[in-house]
């Protein structure tokens, strides 16, 4: 007996748990997103994989066409550019609805975009609300009320606390009414003024922070604390059934690191163009347990593949296209695109055993890089060679980057001589950048003073001392170090310098490239959005991406009256000629490859993948054919 | 026992309180900024302050003293007294543990609720599978030491101490759901979804629980009363596992309260491999992503439940063996 009754109550409750949890529905589309979704909040979002899901549950003004990326109508019907490019009238379309029947408005967007301005939300992306006439200084303004409410409030009791915080708020309000340049005209007209005119303006509006939210919804997440007399946000509206969206599906179900689920929203005002009815997303923590989630045929979409023996399946998928290269260029020929071209090699031929063709690697708009700290010296005080672009330049051209991506990557990724992708942005040819040049780059590094004065091997300057030791900081990781440790290997070679690697935890290699503490340091960057401006700008003295601390006027002038250049035409030249400043001339850093990402799916299965390298996959436009 | 009771009663927010304070003197020493992504951009230097100034990161001694407030339950038995408060102090829980820093839509309670039952449930599981494994493994080879039996049943215990979960989880999954398809991969929800991970889980206790039944067992197994019960004539059968492994299982049963909440506050590898969202993952990643509110969130959750167990272990082993309370 007593043996029996502690078996009976961990039975009944192993029962109540098991039953009480309930499995997955199958859906349309399955597919594994690139993480958890961080949140789904709009203006807070700043993750690739809550922009996904933020496409499929709201629509801005204007929206991406999947492929090429123009400009299609999104809420907005049509918009107004006024001559001086400085106010943008947008017409809303009447049949707008968001998800409980409401209509979306002018006042709606008006809503949204207050929020991001206000530092109370905490908006990372709100310096792209600085566009707006009034924008950055009204953030500001705000920032500093906050803090005199701090003093003014000392000493006050809750109830006069409260009632001062909510005339700060209504003050706050007022003000940004009459500076910021956004405006309601009427429920279906919305003028927006800018500070400069913005050519990609339009590009930004379809950007995930710039999407509408529910006023009514949020409104009642939202209160004012008596400590530091700003707005706080509960979280719980962003979750069903509360989140009320304008896209193309509804939320229906999210679970934290288990899965998020969408369903047809059926007031969607273009609910015709939407393909699957229910779109599930799984999250999947391992790589590993990923691809094999793929492979027994549960998932149609993996959006992400990070396991390491991946370069091994790059070269099966190699195979394939090497045996089918005839008939792909026959379909090519023909003006099919890439997954056209997939689909008929699907069903024509077969992978054999140690071929496959469900992994593809698309260009993605992004670079990987080293950055050379440009400081006129180390943060320890230390003499840094660096701060002579000659010198940068010769460690530029001494790395030979087609060795680096054929026998370290091996992922397929174009090699890189500029920091932004070749022909990713209409109208904008890029710079040549600097090539691999060995016997170039010795010749530079000595005329800044750098040579093998007594025949031992290392390079030594007029007074006879050595190049310092060149640190290459880098967060741990295996693919990190085998091309930290490539690089290093060339220049030792081809320049006669000592090297040293230093790896470190990710967090902490991430506070160093803040505080500009290394020499030379492992970098990357996607773009934002399609301008030059989305790479250019970490080049421009104090901008909170310049790790290098790369600082000239020239350059920043340049940047300066580009911003200010009302013909689309002559801002292009500009921002070129300050491209090839930096990629040809100043090198502050040494772009290695443009980034890929790794897909894998069927592509005699899933339709309307986009090969766009902005890597947006607008879940509404995927099919899968059963 | 009542006295015993009561003691140990009132250690335990003692003990939390010590847990909580290294906890937090660690976590906030942790190099990186909370708030900072890994990659990609940063927002200018007054975005990021505003950032900063959402969550009262600025000063450690108010961060320790408002997080033991929320977490102790203490803010909200004042919010009760004062008759409410907001609508925000309404919707708070009573023991509040804070905002989680990486996923901003969700709070560190919210995150622990959806995966302590995940966990405990595997981990119940897992710990029935160690505990008949185990016992089957060290009865059969006590009874014959030396036999190609105990040979096997030692051979299985070594293989499910040394061979990492990665790799028997993995091999698992290739075998059972790639080529037979009997369950599927990364699939949580249904009793099926519990078999793979809970054998995974359970093969290096139930190693461990087999090695101490062994021992025990050929102890006991020469002990007088057992002679006396075989000249009684009382069968093999009856003698084994009715006299001797209620002795022998002592020592397992005193194992059993730490490897219950080890074993139940889930594995980060064994989940990581079968997709299981329970809370072995957070003891990692909010490390790693230096989340200070759910950092603590799961080691003050671990610590309750450890001590705990601990707990009912010692009162377990009181009621089995009534020696001990004479003692």
């Amino acid at each position: 007996m007593r043996a029996i009754l502690p078996i009976l109550l961990l039975l009944a409750l192993l029962a109540a748990a098991v039953l009480l949890d309930r499995p997955r529905q199958p859906a349309d589309l399955t597919f594994i997103n690139r993480g958890e979704v961080h949140t789904l909040d709009p203006q807070r979002m700043s993750w690739l994989q809550d922009f996904r899901i933020a496409d499929s549950i709201y629509e801005g003004l204007v929206r991406w066409d999947n492929d090429t990326f123009e400009i299609l109508p999104g809420v907005a019907e049509s918009w107004d550019i006024s001559a001086d490019g400085l106010t943008y009238t947008f017409h809303l379309r009447g049949n707008a609805r968001w998800s409980n029947g409401d209509p979306v408005t002018a006042h709606d967007f008006v809503y949204a975009w207050r929020r991001a301005l206000f530092p109370d939300t905490a908006a990372g992306y709100a310096d792209l609300f600085y566009r707006l006439r009034g924008g950055q200084e009204f953030f500001n303004w705000r920032r500093g009320q906050l803090a005199t409410f701090v003093e003014e409030a000392r000493g006050l009791s809750e109830v006069r606390r409260r009632q001062l915080a909510q005339q700060r708020l209504d003050e706050a309000r007022r003000r940004f009414d009459e500076t910021v340049g956004l405006a309601a005209q009427d429920d279906r007209t919305l003028i927006v003024t800018l500070e400069v005119p913005t050519p990609y303006m339009l590009d930004l509006l379809a950007f995930g922070p710039f999407m509408p939210v529910h006023p009514p919804t949020v409104e009642a997440h939202v209160s004012l604390d008596p400590a530091t007399g700003s707005l706080r946000q509960r979280h719980g509206w962003t979750k069903p059934p509360h989140l009320i969206g304008n896209g193309p599906y509804v939320l229906s179900v999210w679970r934290y690191k288990r899965d998020l689920r969408l369903e047809r929203n059926d007031r969607y005002w273009n609910a015709g163009s939407v393909g699957s009815d229910s779109v599930l997303c799984v999250y999947v923590e391992d790589a590993n347990t990923a691809v094999l989630a793929y492979k027994t045929g549960s998932i149609d979409w993996l959006s992400d593949v990070s396991v390491d023996y991946r370069a091994d399946m790059m070269a099966q998928k190699q195979r394939y296209m090497v045996r089918n290269a005839a008939r792909s260029d026959e379909l090519e020929a023909e003006g099919l695109g890439y997954n056209e071209i997939m689909a008929v090699l699907a069903r024509e031929s077969p992978p054999l055993p140690g071929e496959r063709n469900d992994i593809h690697a698309f260009a993605a708009y992004g670079t990987y890089f080293f950055n050379f700290n440009c400081q006129p010296t180390l943060n320890s005080g230390a003499f840094n060679p660096f701060k002579d672009a000659r010198v940068r330049r010769a460690f530029s051209r001494s790395v030979d980057k087609h060795a680096i991506v054929d026998r370290v990557t091996r992922m397929g990724q174009p090699v890189a001589h500029t920091l932004i992708p070749p022909g990713s942005i209409a109208g904008f040819s890029g710079a040549e950048g600097l090539q691999y040049d060995p016997a170039m780059a010795r010749r530079e590094l000595a005329e800044a003073g750098w040579s093998d004065r007594n025949g031992d091997g290392l390079v030594e300057d007029e007074s006879g001392s050595p190049f310092p030791t060149v640190e290459i900081l880098f967060p741990s990781s295996t693919e990190h170090k085998a091309i930290s440790q490539a690089i290093a290997n060339m220049w030792e070679r081809e320049l006669g310098v000592r090297t040293r690697l230093r790896e470190e935890e990710t967090k902490v290699a991430g506070t160093h490239l803040v505080e500009h503490n290394f020499m030379v340091a492992r970098g990357n960057w996607f773009g934002d959005y399609g301008d030059p401006t989305t790479f250019l700008d970490i080049h421009r003295t104090g901008n909170s991406n310049n790790d290098r601390n790369y600082s000239n006027p020239v350059f920043d002038d340049l940047m300066a009256r580009s911003d200010a250049e009302l013909d689309p035409e002559k801002r292009m030249r500009l921002l070129e000629e300050a491209e090839a400043m930096i990629e040809n001339d100043a090198a502050p850093l040494l772009p290695l490859f443009h980034q890929v990402t790794l897909y894998m799916y069927d592509p005699a299965r899933l339709r309307n993948i986009s090969t766009h390298p902005r890597l947006t996959q607008f879940l509404h436009e995927l099919e899968v054919v059963r | 026992m009542t006295a015993m009771l009561i003691r140990r009663l009132v250690q335990v927010p003692l003990i939390l309180l010590v847990i909580y304070t290294v906890t937090f003197a660690l976590a906030w020493l942790l190099p990186g900024n909370p708030l900072d992504k890994p990659e990609g951009r940063r927002p200018p230097v007054e975005v990021q302050e505003a950032m900063k100034a959402q969550y009262s990161l600025d000063n450690p001694f108010k961060f320790y003293i408002s997080y033991l407030d929320q977490a102790s339950g203490l803010a909200w038995l004042r919010d009760r007294g004062r008759g409410g408060g907001d609508e925000a102090a309404a919707e708070r829980p009573i023991f509040n543990l804070g905002p989680c820093l990486q996923y901003e839509d969700w709070s560190v309670n919210e995150i622990i609720g959806g995966a302590l039952p995940v966990s405990i449930v595997l981990g119940l599981v897992a710990l029935v599978f160690a505990l008949a494994i185990g016992l089957a493994a060290g009865v059969v080879g006590a009874v014959r030491p030396g036999s190609w039996m105990d040979v096997s049943s030692l051979l299985v215990a070594l293989i499910g101490i040394s061979l990492p979960s990665f790799v028997i989880g993995t091999a698992l999954l290739i075998v059972f759901a790639v080529w037979l398809e009997w369950v599927q991969v990364a699939h949580w929800g249904s009793p099926r979804d519990l078999l793979l991970p809970a054998l995974t889980l359970s093969l290096p206790f139930a190693a461990y629980i087999a090695r101490l039944t062994r021992l025990g067992m050929i102890e006991v197994l020469s002990a007088d009363f057992i002679r006396t019960a075989r000249a009684k004539g009382v069968s093999e059968t009856r003698i084994v596992l009715r006299h001797a492994l209620k002795v022998a299982f002592l020592p397992v049963l005193s194992y059993l309260g730490p490897a219950a909440a080890y074993v139940m506050t889930g594995s980060f590898i064994v989940e990581k491999v079968f997709n299981i969202p329970g809370l072995g993952q957070h003891f990692v990643n909010s490390v790693l992503n230096k989340d200070l509110f759910l950092i603590m969130g799961v080691v003050l959750t671990y610590s309750t439940m450890l001590v705990l167990f601990n707990l009912t272990v010692d009162i377990l082993y009181r009621w089995v063996d009534p020696r001990i309370e004479q003692a």
